[in-house]
């Protein structure tokens, strides 16, 4: 009896150790680090978005070509770029990074260079070099005087226009908010055709909405220089008030435009359900598709601002950093200047529609010619308004998010809001301040 | 378990609610389905397209033509099986123990249990993070595997530990004195008893595991060992990158779920209701 | 191994899953309660700095925090209370004998099915004002006159909000008292029909006492579940509109992924965990006590 129970016990022990390891090696992965050395080439990587055409690959294929001694691993996130920032945070909180190339939204290079993850490649080009980019995109890539992201591509927030309508109506495209609001209200005829879609919902996008607006008044949010707080002036309360006014005085924009992300309002837009659109130039492109019901009859200009003061759009716009201690930063580096080259934008942009970040493409006229919106788009990026670049950028942008939107839904007036904003902003500047005299 | 009897009225109440029942849980995702054949240029128009021009299956040939969804459906498969499996066992031999075998200091473990229940997962990702990196487990399925077990291991020992407390005492005793072992005890007369509450708990486990995302998304980059929810956050629209492509993504949601369904179609088969009956005579 | 008493076999069997717990969860929460006694954030260069108390003094002053602890507290008080009374009714249809009954139990629990993720963008899209189907179908059947904006307004959005997780969790109840009804032994609901008492007084009588293990287990779980829940308000709102979705978790997530604020988010874990843990050990333990004595 004794025996027997052994050997029953040894069966099932074996067969136990045997299912383990047959599960191990199919649960098996290739095994975490992705740069490193494979062979005797360099391995480098990037965690990007998604690419759909296919020309990243086909970019990355003959950068690997040109470059036999370095293997770069495009690896693919989501789509979304908070998600895509969160697993870039993970990786450098751990330490030893597989990325050697971070790939930022523009708001991310402050933060990611106090946060010390970033090199620093002011000298790794010449300043006439860097003078090639456009000032804006080269903005949104310093810290503090330093530079630490070349960039790829590049953005800004515009109005879009119906042109039909507004040629039938013999008007042109206005320049001011105050001809928007009347051609809006002239032309729309609620629900099928609003006058004025937008972002306002609590995210990012409302931040950049406002700033549009702010700045088309002439007011500021945080002056990155002296930390003044400009959200407590007339000038932003005049700014929030006209956006509230958009939805519940002039009505041009329906209450459902406090949930709209850049998506809802070109969907709208291009529906043929709006009059007028502020969004990034990708809409431009997606408008001018087969199957889109506005195709042909679209205009973009510049956003529209107070008699008197320029109109600015935000600055948007993605380039690539390099990880602080990663071990191959000369051939990341390889890779960046590769990528970010005229002859690299431009493909991509033949390919994609990326809008590029280079002065001299936006005079090429194989690019002109299949783009003709890359001149409207190359004025408005004279003048573009960049969001506050510190550090604590992400706290400042929901402290504005939270009373913007309490604000636009009527939930707090306008002036309380900007209060509260003000204050709330005030405390996290001084915080930032004193806890890092000259960090 | 219960005959709800005759009577107009009551046949009437109950079809109502079975409708409204049927009208809750299918009707959203009665209108993924819709989408996921609707041809793209109707699906965000307004007025609101109901019956689409044509039906259409280009989404779902471009989830399997561009991505690897076939892929993303087999890694799933595998994470949360063997997830399942290990929480189930663990689970029950945890449940068993707490439930029926006279442990000091159990309330002890009833509180570590519940704390562990109460962790938002959130603050679980950095550290586990490092440790699988630590452990080289990044891209390895089990990096996965062993959070989901534990995840869900407070839910599974409660829930069987609720189940099994339910089971006579004196029908166990009985049990001892014809001569079973315990683990005898466990896995021939308390695992048939409680088959709806071990199937029951397995699924919502096994649906856990399925649609994990964050952890999923964090611990694996490579294409190759993508779960669904990672992969759908992957997919992007056809001409541009800022474009959510509605279609294609309900077309995941509808394919990805699938495999639950008949999961569960398959699983409550299981669940015969004789034998509680069959059982307590004698 | 035959050998070992009762007690000693016990703690033998719940070894692999302390083990498992303790490593996957105990471990980090541990780590957490340490970092947050720490300041660790950019103003600190990320560099662990000890803090003492700061963190949680901070806490006692942040309006946010306490705004979206009371924000957690209704969305899960709403939710879990609609959640039973609805996964209970839904759990008595679906134990019913009746034809088909398998496609519909399998179709009931659909909701719960879906990727989170994936049906909060479902949502935001189906509560649109403009091309939603939601405002489309109220159109036609004439209950409204233009479309609402559901997400657009700080009432609206809660209620929307609670509306979409009902919806999904549903069925996790419902399964679990289902569970809880199919486990009632057959002679007991013989035993009532004989009797001759009515339905309801049958129900009121043996059912639901019965059900009370599944009910508690249920609604622990339901609870726990929806204080945490992040991904679905997260698509859904970003914590809007003016803050008036946003939970804890959402709170949490932001400190550690947009302001790097590592030391404030631990703290702030801890506290929930901790007003949780009371809460649960208060409301658990009576019930466990009341179990005992039921036998």
């Amino acid at each position: 009896m004794k025996l027997r129970t052994f050997f029953y016990g040894m069966g099932i022990g074996a067969l136990v150790i045997a299912a383990a390891a047959m599960g191990w090696t199919f649960l098996a992965g290739p095994g975490a680090r992705e740069g490193g050395r494979a062979g005797q080439k360099v391995v480098i990587s990037a965690l990007m978005h998604v690419d759909i055409t296919g020309a990243w690959h086909e970019l990355v294929a003959r950068f690997n070509e040109e470059n036999p001694d370095v293997e770069m691993h495009y690896i693919e996130g989501p789509w979304s770029t908070d998600t895509r920032e969160a697993l870039y945070t993970t990786s450098f909180l751990a330490g030893e990074s597989p990325y050697d190339m971070v790939f930022m939204d523009v708001i991310w290079v402050p933060k990611f260079a106090a946060a010390g993850w970033l090199e620093d490649l002011t000298d790794w080009l010449p300043p006439e070099q860097w003078k090639e980019f456009l000032p804006g995109d080269l903005e949104g890539s310093k810290h503090q005087g330093r530079i630490y992201r070349v960039p790829m591509y590049s953005d800004v927030g515009m109005l879009f226009y119906r042109r039909d309508l507004l040629e039938a109506a013999g008007l042109e495209p206005p320049t001011t908010w105050q001809d928007l609001i009347v051609m809006a209200q002239k032309l729309q005829k609620p629900p099928q055709l609003w006058g004025y879609v937008w972002q306002g919902k609590q995210y990012e996008g409302l931040s950049c909405n406002l700033l549009e607006v702010l700045q088309g008044f002439g007011g500021s949010w945080v002056d990155p220089v002296t930390q003044e707080v400009g959200l407590d002036q007339p000038e932003a309360a005049a700014a929030l008030q006209l956006m509230h006014d958009l939805i519940h005085k002039h009505k041009i924009s329906p209450p459902g435009v406090t949930t709209y992300q850049e998506e809802e309002a070109r969907q709208i837009f291009q529906s043929g359900n709006a009059v007028f659109q502020r969004n990034w130039p990708y809409a431009w492109v997606l408008a001018h598709q087969e199957q889109s019901p506005v195709k042909g009859k679209v205009g973009m200009a510049p956003m529209v601002s107070q008699k008197g003061q320029d109109g600015s759009g935000a600055q948007g716009g993605s380039g690539f950093g390099i990880y602080k201690y990663s071990k191959h930063k000369r051939a990341a580096w390889r890779f960046i200047v590769f990528a970010t080259s005229s002859r690299a934008q431009k493909f991509l942009h033949l390919q994609e529609g990326r809008i590029p970040t280079r002065h001299a493409l936006f005079r090429d006229p194989d690019l002109l010619e299949k783009s003709p919106h890359l001149s409207t788009v190359y004025q408005a990026f004279q003048n573009t308004a960049l969001r506050p670049p510190l550090p604590n950028y992400a706290q400042l942008s929901d402290i504005v998010q939270r009373h913007a939107s309490a604000a636009l839904t009527g939930k707090v007036p306008v002036r309380e809001a900007l209060r509260r904003a003000s204050a709330e902003t005030g405390y996290v500047v001084a915080r930032a301040a004193e806890a890092k005299p000259g960090q | 378990m219960q005959d709800l009897g005759s009577g107009m009225l009551r046949k009437g109440c109950f079809i109502l609610a079975t409708a409204g029942l049927l009208l809750f849980s299918v009707g959203p995702f009665g209108w993924e389905v819709l989408t996921s054949i609707k041809p793209s240029s109707e699906i965000a128009q307004s007025p609101v397209v109901y019956v689409p021009s044509r039906v259409t299956f280009e989404h779902y040939v471009a989830l399997f033509a561009r991505r690897d969804f076939g892929g993303y459906l087999v890694n799933s498969a595998v994470v949360s099986s063997l997830a399942t499996l290990l929480c189930m066992i663990a689970g029950m031999l945890a449940a068993y123990a707490l439930a029926k075998l006279n442990i000091p200091g159990s309330p002890l473990f009833l509180v570590i249990v519940l704390a562990v229940a109460l962790v938002p997962p959130i603050i679980l990702l950095i550290p586990l993070y490092e440790m699988m990196r630590w452990a080289d487990w990044i891209n390895h399925r089990g990096a996965l595997v062993l959070p989901y077990a534990a995840l869900n291991l407070p839910f599974a020992t409660l829930v069987l530990r609720a189940f099994f407390r339910q089971i006579p005492q004196d029908l166990l005793e009985a049990a001892r004195i014809d001569g079973f072992t315990r683990v005898g005890i466990l896995f021939k007369i308390i695992v048939p008893l409680s088959a709806p509450a071990l199937a029951t708990t397995a699924i919502l486990v096994f649906v856990f595991c399925w649609n994990e995302f964050i952890f999923a998304l964090t611990f694996i980059t490579t294409d190759a060992y993508k779960t669904i929810p990672v992969g759908i956050a992957g997919l992007s629209g056809v001409t541009s990158p800022y474009e959510i492509p509605w279609g294609l993504i309900s077309a995941a949601a509808v394919t990805g779920t699938l495999p639950l369904i008949v999961l569960v179609l398959i699983f409550q088969r299981r669940i015969v209701q004789g034998l509680t009956a069959g059982a307590l005579k004698g | 191994m035959g050998k070992l008493p009762d007690h000693g076999f016990g703690l033998l069997l719940l070894l692999p899953a302390l083990v498992l717990v303790s490593l996957m969860v105990l471990y980090p929460l541990a780590r957490n309660v340490h970092l947050s006694f720490y300041e660790k954030d950019l103003h600190s260069g990320l560099e662990s700095r000890f803090a003492g108390w700061y963190n949680y003094q901070r806490l006692g002053h942040d309006s946010r925090f306490f705004t979206s602890f009371f924000n957690t507290v209704f969305f899960t008080g709403v939710s879990v209370s609609i959640e039973l009374l609805l996964g209970l009714g839904f759990a008595l249809v679906l134990n019913a004998s009746f034809p088909a009954r398998g496609a519909i139990r399998a179709m009931a629990l659909i909701p719960w099915a879906l990727p989170t993720a994936v049906m909060a963008m479902a949502w935001t899209w189906i509560y649109n004002d403009v091309y939603g189907v939601l405002n489309d179908v109220l159109l036609r059947l004439g209950i409204i006159d233009e479309g609402v904006a559901w997400l657009g307004t700080p009432s609206a959005a809660r209620w929307a909000v609670i509306f979409a997780d009902v919806w999904k969790t549903t069925p996790f109840v419902s399964i679990i008292l289902l569970a809880g009804l199919q486990s009632i032994p057959a002679d007991l609901c013989e035993a009532i029909r004989i009797d001759g008492a009515k339905a309801v007084q049958g129900f009121r009588l043996v059912t639901l006492p019965l059900l009370l293990p599944s009910m508690v287990v249920a609604l622990l779980f339901r609870t726990v579940h929806a204080f945490g829940i992040f991904d679905l308000i997260y698509v859904l709102t970003g914590g809007g509109p003016g803050g008036a979705t946003e939970t804890v978790s959402v709170y949490v997530y932001y400190n550690l992924f947009r302001y790097l604020d590592f030391g404030y988010a631990a703290a702030l874990v801890v506290a929930t965990f901790l007003v949780l843990l009371l809460v649960a050990i208060l409301t658990y333990l009576p019930m466990l006590k009341r179990e005992v004595e039921l036998g």
